[in-house]
């Protein structure tokens, strides 16, 4: 599994697709065309599965379930993904997700909950990723 | 084509006088080329350039500051291949020429703003170029065709540059090239 991170508009996707030569047709769901969570590994396909736009999809898990809920759904989400990587050993999950949590905490609870969650979630996907980038203006920086 | 650097980081992050530590590390002759993008809209404004121009004065270097709030290319015809220029800074040239006077709101400036500094290459010995960090929070609505215009102006000045800086602290570190 591959974290990839970094700030809005800093050249993350274009940065894994010039990482793993995704040229061709290659499975890449993305939060950000309103595609729902993906849950059912069957619909995998290739080598490298890209998930982009993560924070998108728990910002929509804060709306139906409390916080320790979403993060136990999250954590289940990481078994499921990497259990269809593990069964190839060519296999590599790929997770964009923008950092969205250095800002000013905000007065909303939706939008703290948010936040919270985005950066529970992104330590538990660090701690189990084989591998994790920082991305800065399409420069990686590997933290693992 | 002239050398190209890269210096970006926070609000008060020390980025300015290292840019012009920088700026003037590469001078050999002739006078250093400040284009500020700034225009003072209010009093604090005015005392933060004020102070970015004392800065300047106090070191000993001869600056020339033009002034320079939208369409940086017409600074090119100024310069020769002793130039070293410093541009301060992407952020505000940007919000500059996508919100005109008259309201309107320009849509693709990012063009603009790339040919404006192909132009300043072309003419100058080394061209550094100051800019701000983006936001690490959830974009508005309002502000999320900004973001993107600048942080992909921001992608492709670092694809262009030999030096590339992230300054914190006061402190640069180097993100891109073989450094001072």
């Amino acid at each position: 599994m591959h974290f990839v991170t970094g700030g809005a508009y800093n050249g993350k996707s274009k940065w894994v697709k010039n990482f793993y030569g995704l040229t061709e047709d290659h499975c890449w769901k993305s939060a950000y065309d309103q595609t729902k969570i993906p849950l059912n590994v069957s619909r995998f396909y290739g080598d490298v599965v890209v998930l982009e736009g993560v924070e998108q999809w728990l910002k929509g898990l804060t709306v139906e379930s409390g916080l320790e809920e979403c993060r136990a759904i999250w954590q289940s989400l990481l078994g499921i993904w990497r259990t269809w990587e593990s069964e190839r050993h060519e296999r590599t999950v790929v997770i964009i997700g923008t950092d969205i949590t250095k800002g000013i905490v905000p007065m909303e609870k939706e939008e703290r909950d948010w936040r919270d969650l985005t950066g529970w979630a992104y330590q538990d996907l660090a701690a189990v990723a084989d591998r994790v980038d920082v991305i800065w203006y399409g420069l990686n920086q590997q933290l693992k | 084509m002239a050398q190209l650097i890269f210096i970006t980081g926070g609000v008060r992050s020390g980025k300015s006088r290292f840019a012009e530590r920088r700026a003037a590390s590469l001078r050999e002759q002739g006078t250093l080329h400040y284009l500020a993008c700034g225009e003072p809209s209010d009093e604090e404004m005015k005392e933060r350039i004020r102070r970015h121009q004392h800065d300047r004065a106090a070191k000993n270097v001869p600056w020339e500051t033009v002034e320079c709030p939208t369409d940086i290319g017409s600074a090119a015809a100024s310069l020769n291949e002793h130039s070293v220029v410093l541009l301060d800074c992407v952020t505000t040239l940007l919000s500059n020429e996508l919100f005109q006077k008259d309201g309107t709101l320009q849509q693709e400036t990012k063009q603009k703003i790339q040919s404006g500094i192909e132009k300043l290459r072309e003419r100058a010995n080394a061209l550094i170029i100051v800019s701000n960090e983006l936001t690490f929070e959830p974009l508005t609505s309002g502000v999320e065709s900004y973001a993107r215009q600048l942080g992909e102006l921001h992608q492709w000045i670092v694809s262009e540059a030999d030096e590339a800086y992230l300054v914190e602290n006061g402190v640069p570190r180097l993100m891109k090239g073989a450094g001072v």
